[in-house]
């Protein structure tokens, strides 16, 4: 009789000790997310020109839809796709694509894209992500600004004043973000968004500098509207520049 | 042999009998352990105990990467703070503690004079009642004590209440001056909870799935009966039912004891392995969220397998391949299920198991294979022979052209070398091969199908009405082409030689109608001519609707589908036929009936042409031509094949796998086997079977994925019965959805228009998004019932953007097509069909919306009258013309339009210009513009209407009522005429 009693009793113990250990394992919280610590900038450079081999030149713009438009311009406008001097290639967007770590802090500068002569001035420019962007319409006529992101939402806000301007943050790395105007069809504009500061756009002389950037082996990539993107392996040492030109060709 | 001892008063030997015992109790012993052991290691308990550890580890690395994010420097500051903080507070802990110990006595005293002045309130109810019941009686002092009594215990009550408030008014005094002097050291704590918290928790699960002793005792053996970690998961599923040995009961499913990580998120990634992975798309199954909660539809219902089973191989799981099936033996023992009529349906058919609750929604929402599969069906024309009983698949029209009148059309020898072999001609067709295929091979056979094609096309020529057609004005091939790229024959149309259907999968919008090469070849131009102008003329019935082209248009474009031609297809003869295979096939078939001789009798009576003409119809019979065509003499007759309604049930033993070993005996690899080498089971039975018994499925030409498509489909065509209430397909407005689904695949809409994200193939060849037939996303809130029904009557009435090339056709709709598409949209957008007109606004209302119509600019991509595309203006660009507003939009939605496009319709080009707040509420740009010199004219027009400057300001400000305004203007002021 001892025996089923000790056992009873063994049971009873268990099955406390069941209860009060059991459960409690599903409705834990989830981690909060939250940014990692700063990465620190660094004191090398990458910098570098683009050349440009059997370049076609950029075309007229027929701007007659709107005469607002044909207005501002007295001597009539051009596509800005391969602008640059003899040889050399502007607007291509210039990046650090892989080999950073860390997290680097958005700056609050703000990053003007403006509608000027119904053209979108800078016509290829780099933000990063959570840094403000201003997008202005300099000109007495209505444009609209519609983004054409994948990553990030699309919007497309009408500006039918002179002057107006809003902000906006992108929250996704996204290379590039189209930006084109519905009433003017010939007005582009594309922004890189890159979650670091490393980034540049290269003048009318190919050139294009990318400051403060930490010692390391980088991906960089260069981008351009039309010819496509080339990438190069580029090892960065502290307080001195690391060579990266790009040759690009026309495709005909 | 010594004889046996025994103990006198004994019939047996005491010793040996104990050892019998001893024996039998060792034996009894270790079968218990073993059957102890057995239970304690199933399967099962395995996978969750490996599950727990994996997770375990994963926390743990989380847990790891949370502690090199925290910031330990800032930790330790707030610990010093709360260490400083609590020193200070012991400072004053004498007044802390007295105020702790008022708090606790007005505590005490709160609680007691709510009990008096709840206890007192009841009492006045009573004697509130005791008073009414003296009323009753009449008697005057009775009323008088009673009234009384309620006033004393009112006055009581009213002494209650006043102590209950003062009481409680000091207590939270106290409380605030607590908290005042705790305030500092709370706030440090809950920024270090912040800080830490999460880390914390992880902690707290890692600790939680750690195999302390706990965790051995509890689920150890014997003692895992009481609370153990790892135990079986089941869900019962009341109302959906499974049929177990002919008894109907409810379904028990245990899956997720071993699927231990399905019903959770975040097992996604590829690391995780099966049985470990979360179910894809949580946000649609499984999750308690999601339309198809596990506790409620569970596993099996959709997936088939035995509901109950918790062990791998007897769960009734399906291998993908023979390699996988060969390692699942290996290594679990696995074999398949001989007495389960519901094995797991394998992966790449899974969404056969949406079928059972969706069957009337043939759109079944983001089921892919399933839905390609339904498409195939339709336009393949599978019901033509096979009656399938879903709503899907009945009361659909023939798939294929009419051939009542096919001799004005085509000529007799090309439609000999057609039925010989139509993707020799269009390599796109759906007509499929049923001749010269794999069981009927050989010289006799091959002549015997020659007869055969020959019959059947000189029924077709001999019931066939003939009209002649005048030859068609003369057209330019150039224009024509341009015209077949841009005025919308491409949403229906190739004309591509090289074009191969699979390329297209899974859009076959451009298969609706025949591929145009070789047209050339095929057509008198006469009769394409009057077709392409009117094919209803021609065939009333045809899909093919009228683009309501000019003669000249028409002329073009015959003379550009002319233009394609193979020599061939040209100048053919019918090939000539061996008289005594015809005669021999014309005998068996009238002896069907009649007995030899009469037969014999018969056949000497027929000329050469009746002979023809009777194995024709013999052979359509036998084909079941008529299942797809509109033969003469044909229109009754019931379909040649097997009845699918319930094919996904069939017991697997009724499938004919004839003298084919290498298919392996299940359901989906038959029917997939049937789809691909539909005379395959004929293989070795060819020389034993007569002619006319062998196989006649024909052949689709069909690729593996199309099969499978298919079969996904045909293995979810059961017998299971789900309870009405829990069928998707009875939720409201499902039918209207379902009927207006099908109706656009019938009318092949998606070739021109987006419907529900998917369409607009026309976009291959009119490459400009903007010149693209419109997207109808959201049309059932946009349009009006009434307008819509006029449109879709008579498209030609007037067009929103005329400036397109590219046509809404005349489809020829019945009122019911049409009302069916005025349900469907109205159902895809939950509103009522119909609205009532609304009221004339003000005229201060008119003259602002008429001001912000010019100030936001709207009529540079709305144009309010014809426009002219030579003057820079591109007509890609243009957006709908607002003439037609009133007769065709719906009143609210305009406004709604106008605040939030994006939110209607993705990528449109319509801007925002009231962007919307976090708050909910629109912006308005419009104060900002109204001083801009160059709306003068515009804010004096508008000032008439408003007392001050400041008035129009605040109205302009409100985005709610400018776009009221702007709808007003659109609705009221924008209307022709006016």
């Amino acid at each position: 009789m001892n025996k089923y009693r000790f056992l009873t009793f063994c049971l009873l113990a268990v099955s406390l000790l069941g209860i009060a250990c059991g459960g409690g394992g599903d409705e834990a919280a989830a981690p909060t997310a939250a940014a990692a610590p700063a990465a620190a900038t660094g004191s090398g450079a990458i910098t570098g020109v683009i050349n440009y081999a059997n370049g076609d030149p950029d075309t007229a713009i027929g701007m007659d839809a709107d005469p607002v438009c044909v207005g501002l311009h007295a001597e009539g406008a051009v596509t800005e796709q391969v602008v640059g001097d003899e040889g050399r290639l502007g607007n291509v967007f210039v990046y650090i694509k892989s080999g950073l770590s860390g997290s680097f802090p958005a700056s609050a500068d703000k990053v003007v894209l403006d509608q000027q002569g119904c053209m979108y001035n800078p016509h290829v420019s780099g933000v990063q992500v959570g840094q403000p962007v201003v997008i202005r319409n300099s000109d007495p006529t209505l444009h609209n600004v519609h983004a054409l992101p994948t990553a990030n939402a699309e919007f497309n806000k009408g500006q039918p004043f002179q002057n107006m301007e809003f902000e906006h943050k992108f929250d996704t790395a996204e290379v590039m973000v189209r930006f084109k105007c519905d009433v003017h069809p010939w007005m582009n504009s594309y922004m890189g968004v890159v979650s670091h500061p490393f980034f540049a756009v290269s003048g009318t002389d190919g050139s294009y500098s990318i400051e403060n950037v930490p010692a390391g082996t980088y991906t960089v990539e260069a981008w351009h509207e039309t010819l496509g993107t080339q990438t190069m392996e580029v090892t960065v040492a502290d307080d001195a520049a690391a060579a990266a030109s790009f040759d690009f060709a026309s495709a005909g | 042999m010594a004889a046996p001892k025994k103990t006198p008063d004994r019939h047996y030997d005491f010793t040996s009998m104990n050892k019998w015992f001893a024996w039998s109790s060792l034996a009894l012993l270790l079968i218990t352990v073993w059957m102890i052991f057995e239970d304690y290691a199933k399967p099962w308990k395995r996978f969750q105990a490996e599950f727990r550890e994996l997770e375990r580890q994963e926390l743990a690395q989380e847990a790891e990467a949370e502690r090199q994010r925290i910031d330990q420097d800032e930790i330790a500051r707030i610990q010093a703070e709360i260490e400083s903080e609590e020193a200070r507070l012991d400072e004053q802990r004498s007044d802390l503690d007295e105020l702790q110990d008022r708090l606790a006595d007005l505590d005490d005293k709160v609680y007691e004079a709510d009990v008096d002045a709840r206890t007192t309130k009841s009492h006045l109810d009573t004697e509130r009642f005791s008073y009414d019941v003296a009323q009753q009686t009449g008697d005057a002092d009775k009323i008088a004590a009673a009234s009384l009594a309620v006033d004393t215990r009112r006055a009581t009550y009213q002494e209650n209440r006043i102590a209950l408030e003062a009481f409680t008014e000091q207590r939270a005094q106290v409380k605030a001056e607590i908290d005042r002097k705790m305030a500092g050291l709370s706030e440090d704590q809950a920024q270090l909870i912040a800080l830490q918290g999460g880390l914390e928790a992880l902690e707290s699960r890692v600790a939680d799935l750690g195999k302390g002793l706990d965790y051995f005792l509890l689920n150890a053996p014997v003692m895992d009966m009481l609370e153990p970690n790892l135990r079986i998961d089941q869900v019962q599923l009341t109302g959906l039912y499974q049929n177990i040995n002919f008894t109907t009961v409810d379904r028990v499913d245990r899956c997720v004891t071993c699927h231990v990580a399905a019903t959770r998120a975040g097992f996604d990634e590829e690391k995780w392995e099966e049985p470990f992975r979360s179910h894809p798309r949580l946000d649609l199954f499984v999750s308690s969220s999601s339309p198809h909660p596990y506790t409620q539809f569970g596993c099996t219902t959709c997936h088939g397998g035995l509901d109950r089973a918790t062990d791998f191989a007897r769960a009734g799981h399906s291998p993908e391949s023979e390699e996988q099936k060969a390692e699942w033996k290996h290594e679990w023992g696995w074999e398949k299920q001989k007495y389960l009529d519901t094995p797991i349906l394998p992966a790449k058919y899974s969404e056969a198991g949406c079928i059972g609750c969706h069957a009337g929604n043939v759109w079944t929402p983001s089921s892919t294979t399933q839905d390609t599969g339904r498409e195939l069906i339709m336009r393949m024309g599978c019901y033509g022979c096979h009656k399938i009983d879903y709503p899907a698949y009945t009361d659909l029209p023939r798939s294929g052209p009419s051939l009542e009148r096919v001799a004005s059309k085509t000529n007799p020898a090309w439609a000999y070398k057609w039925i010989e072999a139509p993707r020799d001609f269009h390599p796109t067709t759906w007509m499929p091969h049923f001749f010269f295929q794999e069981n009927i091979e050989g010289e006799l056979n091959e002549e015997r199908q020659r007869a055969e094609i020959r019959s059947v096309v000189a029924y077709i020529w001999d019931r066939s009405e003939e009209v002649s057609y005048p030859a068609p004005p003369r057209g330019s091939s150039d224009r024509g082409e341009t015209l077949f790229d841009t005025v919308g024959c491409t949403g229906c149309h190739l004309r591509d030689d090289e074009a191969n259907r699979d390329d297209y999968y899974p859009q076959f919008n451009r298969m609706h109608g025949p591929n145009l090469v070789r047209t050339g070849s095929k057509v008198d131009p006469g009769w394409l001519f009057a077709w392409i102008k009117d094919p209803k003329a021609y065939n009333p019935e045809t899909r093919m609707p009228s683009l309501r082209l000019t003669d000249q248009e028409a002329a073009d474009l015959v003379a550009y589908l002319m233009s394609s031609r193979d020599p061939a297809f040209e100048n053919l003869t019918l090939p000539e036929v061996d008289g005594e295979v015809r005669d021999e096939l014309v005998l068996t078939y009238l002896q069907g009936t009649q007995t030899i001789e009469q037969s014999r009798a018969t056949l000497g009576s027929m000329d050469d042409t009746a002979r023809d003409v009777y194995l024709g119809q013999q052979t359509i019979t036998k084909y079941g031509c008529f299942g797809c065509h509109n033969v003469a003499g044909f229109e009754d007759v019931k379909p040649i094949g097997v009845e699918l309604t319930e094919e996904g049930s069939k017991p697997i033993h009724q499938f004919d796998f004839g003298h084919i070993h290498d298919v392996p005996h299940t359901r989906q690899d038959w029917i997939k086997t049937k789809m691909l080498q539909p005379r395959i089971w004929d293989h070795g039975k060819e020389t034993v079977k007569d002619y006319a018994e062998l196989y006649r499925m024909p052949d689709f030409g069909m690729s593996d994925r199309e099969a499978e498509a298919i079969v996904a489909n045909v293995l979810g065509f059961t017998k299971e019965s789900v309870v009405t209430a829990r069928r998707a397909d009875q939720t409201p407005g499902a039918a209207a959805l379902a009927n207006g689904r099908k109706l656009i695949t019938r009318f092949n809409c998606q070739g021109c228009h987006l419907i529900e994200d998917i369409g607009q193939a026309i976009k291959t060849s009119i490459t400009d998004p903007g010149l693209w037939p419109p997207n109808l996303a959201a049309e059932g809130a946009r349009v009006q019932s009434d307008w819509l029904f006029e449109y879709l009557h008579d498209p030609g009435i007037e067009s929103m953007r005329p400036w397109l090339n590219v046509r809404m056709p005349t489809f020829g709709f019945q009122d019911g097509d049409v009302n069916t598409v005025l349900s469907y949209f109205a159902a895809r957008e939950g509103r009522d069909a119909f609205l009532s007109e609304p009221g004339r606004p003000d005229q201060r209302d008119l003259t602002v919306g008429q001001g912000v119509f010019a100030m936001l600019q709207c009529a540079k991509c709305h144009p309010a009258g014809p426009v002219d595309t030579s003057a820079g203006v591109s007509a890609a660009e243009l957006a709908p013309s607002l003439l037609l507003a009133r007769d065709r939009l719906r009143h609210d939605w305009v406004d709604d339009w106008i605040k939030d496009p994006l939110s209607f319709v993705t990528g449109t080009k319509m801007p925002v210009f009231f962007s919307q707040l976090d708050d909910g509420s629109y912006s308005s740009p419009l104060a900002q513009g109204i001083d801009l010199p160059m709306w003068r004219g515009e804010k004096d027009r508008m000032l008439r209407h408003f007392d001050s400057e400041a008035e129009l300001k605040e109205y302009l400000a409100d985005a709610e009522k400018v776009t009221a305004a702007m709808r007003d203007h659109i609705w009221w002021g924008l209307k022709r005429g006016s």
